[in-house]
């Protein structure tokens, strides 16, 4: 027999074809629906600050790589990605400079100086954004020309500005409004329909479950019927679709077990209602999703699963 | 209607159509055979044979006086050339009986006796000189598993042809045609161990085999057939187990804990004939196939063989061969070489050409936790690998390291390919070896 060698390795000798790169893909497909009622509102204020952020995106992650001598990662769609979110989770009138900012300090800071994709606590994207929220506050002490919150043509408040219901109820926009189309707060935030069918795409391609935006959801609805607010408005309205559905379920950052999950959501719903109501409106999703990120760890060591055919937990 | 399963598990492509088809046909003898003195788990057999004898198909040549052992028979007629280490399909040195083989073979076991009459202990007995283990790959002796402890008594013997592996087709083959044998194994066995109850679990996608069992188990009260869902791992023995009956065996123990015995379809055919006319285990049925073999097909191979030969036999390799299996894709061996033996474990042979083969860069766990979903013991694979890679075999051992059982699920759906099974076997070396210490 000729002496040729094949390829030793572990078993399994046989692999799925999906490889973090096509999930990651799959995310991008399935904000088109988001991305295009986007466009369809916002025109070129859509296009411009959602190019910019991508293209900043995939810049920082190459520099950022060539500095710390890692290989080039394009090919992942983690980069386009992030791009992407942080330019969805931003309002249309930021100028795209802005956009670009948050996504430097996502992809660069988040991402890349924690050791790249896996290796980050945060959401890079979430972190970029709340980043720019700050900054924009301190810096509209001095400078009121950066407004976030205001839209082109549309100077007034955002949807989340009646979630305390009162006074202003009369002018506040229906269910169905926000629902199927209301060009109101960020980009993201324009149509919760569009968000749900990006969500059961991803449902369908297995790369997300129910249990982190169900509990979520669930427990924003059910606090906020509790405290006496309205409760359909209040998931309809902002960022609580959008949220759970792509935000908290990022794989890195969120839990793994589903005990877990279901925990982490909870928790993010119940911060979600308090700071809306009891702090700032605005970028309320976005810091209950970060905490919630912060417990990720512990909520992974706490729930150890029962193991098949075990009577009691094992990890006891 | 919903088919009976397992929870977990995956559904990689079976690719099974390229041989299920095809009638199971006897290969010619090589020049030589090499027959291992181990082929099983538990004890090594000292050779009974030396050099320069002549000896006959079905002699014994290795046998050893520890309970759990099984011993080793030449699988034909010749003169030994030589006792001397040879590599196994694990690459693993085993001390080895060369035999050169005879141009004349006899013909023998063809008159079968009755088993109707045969008592336990003579059951018992017959699997014990036959030297049979376990067929389907685990290789476990049948007589230690035919003895169960007088405590944990058996109620059900359950014959396991799922054959859950993609491409494997042996077992498929034998069920159908040998069902009668098969049987036959099976109330052997169910007398060995004083079972009332015997199930032949079948996947759905083997509906063929399930019809044909179906229709000649249907007048026996004891005997049933239960068609599966196609999943991988269904034929795990836990696995099974909790589809057909509901229990689920406790971590670290035994079927026997939740009285139930599993045997793989080729080892109850192979007791039949070892209780009927007295054959030890000397050939088998296996499956050479992949997308790098000229002639796929269902062969029946006299242990000992080397694969080298048998891949011969069906035509030789073509394309660019990157990787050659013995067992299933999911849990078989990379060979180097093609110099290994067929031994009684083994169910197939696979060439895999370079497109099927994953030669992907193991990445960062992104946490997606597919590997969690897919896991059919339930546990958390990703953070077995988080511990095995920080050398923290104490907190690897506390995520069920030495609950896994290497089935495959977690590396296959992993988005980063990670290779958890590698992490797990060494994990379970260190775990092992801290608590001799």
């Amino acid at each position: 027999m000729a002496a040729n060698e094949f390829v030793t390795s572990a078993p399994p000798h046989v692999k799925t074809k999906d490889l973090t790169g096509s999930a990651m893909r799959d995310v991008a497909i399935a904000l088109i629906p988001v991305i295009a009622v986007a466009i369809g509102f916002f025109r070129l204020y859509a296009l411009v600050n959602l190019t910019a952020c991508v293209l900043a995106a995939i810049a920082s992650e190459w520099v950022m790589r060539k500095i710390m001598g890692r290989e080039p990662t394009i090919g992942d769609w983690s980069a386009i990605v992030t791009g992407l979110f942080v330019g969805l989770l931003l309002p249309p009138a930021l100028p795209f400079y802005y956009g670009m900012l948050g996504t430097v300090i996502a992809v660069a800071l988040v991402k890349e100086l924690m050791g790249g994709l896996g290796y980050n606590i945060f959401n890079p994207a979430l972190f970029g954004f709340v980043s720019l929220l700050l900054i924009s506050q301190l810096w509209s002490m001095w400078n009121t020309s950066i407004n976030l919150g205001t839209i082109n043509g549309v100077t007034g408040a955002t949807p989340l500005t009646f979630i305390k219901g009162g006074a202003l109820n009369g002018l506040r926009p229906g269910y169905w409004n926000l629902f199927l189309g209301n060009p109101g707060g960020s980009f993201s935030e324009a149509s919760v329909l569009a968000v749900l069918v990006g969500a059961a795409y991803l449902m369908y391609k297995g790369h997300i479950t129910w249990h982190i935006p169900a509990s979520i959801i669930g427990t924003v609805f059910v606090l906020t019927a509790i405290l006496g607010e309205n409760p359909l408005y209040m998931i309809l309205a902002g960022g609580v679709m959008f949220g759970s559905f792509f935000m908290a379920t990022d794989w890195v950052t969120s839990p793994d077990t589903k005990i877990a999950q279901i925990l982490y959501g909870v928790l993010i719903g119940v911060l979600i209602v308090v700071i809306r109501l009891y702090a700032a409106p605005t970028g309320a999703v976005a810091y209950s999703i970060l905490i919630g990120n912060a417990f990720t760890p512990l909520l992974n060591k706490l729930f150890v699963r029962k193991r098949f055919g075990a009577v009691k937990s094992a990890a006891a | 209607m919903e088919l009976r399963t397992f929870r977990g598990g995956i559904h990689p492509p079976y690719r099974k159509e390229t041989t299920a088809g095809k009638a199971t046909v006897e290969i010619s003898l090589p020049d030589e055979v090499v027959i291992p003195l181990q082929q099983h788990v538990g004890a090594p057999n000292n050779p009974v044979v030396a050099v320069g004898d002549k000896v006959e198909a079905g002699q014994k040549v290795g046998e050893s006086d520890a309970f759990i052992s099984a011993p080793v028979h030449t699988s034909v007629s010749g003169t030994v050339k030589a006792i001397e280490d040879r590599k196994n399909f694990t690459g693993a040195s085993v001390k080895s009986v060369v035999i050169s083989v005879d141009p004349n073979q006899p013909t023998k076991w063809t008159e079968k006796k009755n088993v109707d009459d045969a008592t336990p202990e003579q059951i018992r007995d017959a699997a014990k000189e036959a030297g049979l283990v376990g067929l389907g790959g685990a290789a476990f002796p049948t007589f230690v598993k035919l003895s169960p402890p007088k405590d944990k008594p058996i109620d059900t013997v359950l014959i396991n042809g799922c054959e859950c592996e993609p491409y494997l087709t042996c077992d498929h083959r034998l069920m159908l045609e040998r069902p009668d044998d098969l049987i036959a194994g099976l109330k052997l066995m169910m007398k060995a161990v004083g079972a009332n109850k015997g199930v032949i679990g079948v996947e759905e996608n083997k509906m063929d085999a399930a019809d044909l069992l179906i229709s000649k188990v249907c007048s026996e009260p004891s005997l049933d057939v239960v068609v599966l869902e196609v999943k991988y791992p269904e034929g795990a023995e836990k696995m099974l187990i909790d589809a057909v009956t509901g229990r689920r065996v406790p971590p670290g123990k035994l079927p026997s804990e939740v009285g139930v015995l599993v045997q793989n379809v080729q080892t109850a055919v192979a007791l039949y004939d070892a209780v009927a006319t007295g054959k030890p285990i000397v050939e088998r049925v296996i499956t050479v196939t992949g997308p790098g073999t000229k002639q796929p097909g269902n062969v029946l191979v006299k242990l000992g063989t080397p694969i080298s030969h048998v891949i011969e036999q069906c035509g030789g390799l073509s394309g660019d061969v990157a990787k050659v299996v013995i067992g299933g894709p999911m849990t078989g061996w990379a060979q180097k070489d093609l110099s290994a033996t067929v031994v009684k474990g083994t169910s197939g042979i696979l060439a895999l050409t370079s497109e099927v083969v994953d030669t992907n860069a193991e990445q960062k766990c992104v946490g997606c936790g597919k590997c969690i979903e897919a896991c059919p013991m339930f546990l958390t694979p990703n953070y077995i690998v988080k511990y095995a890679r920080r050398g923290q075999w104490d907190l690897a051992d506390k995520f069920g390291a030495r609950d896994c059982f290497e089935c495959g699920c977690c590396s296959y759906v992993c988005p980063a390919s990670i290779p958890h099974v590698g992490y797990v076997r060494k994990a379970k070396a260190e775990i092992t070896a801290a608590e001799k210490k």
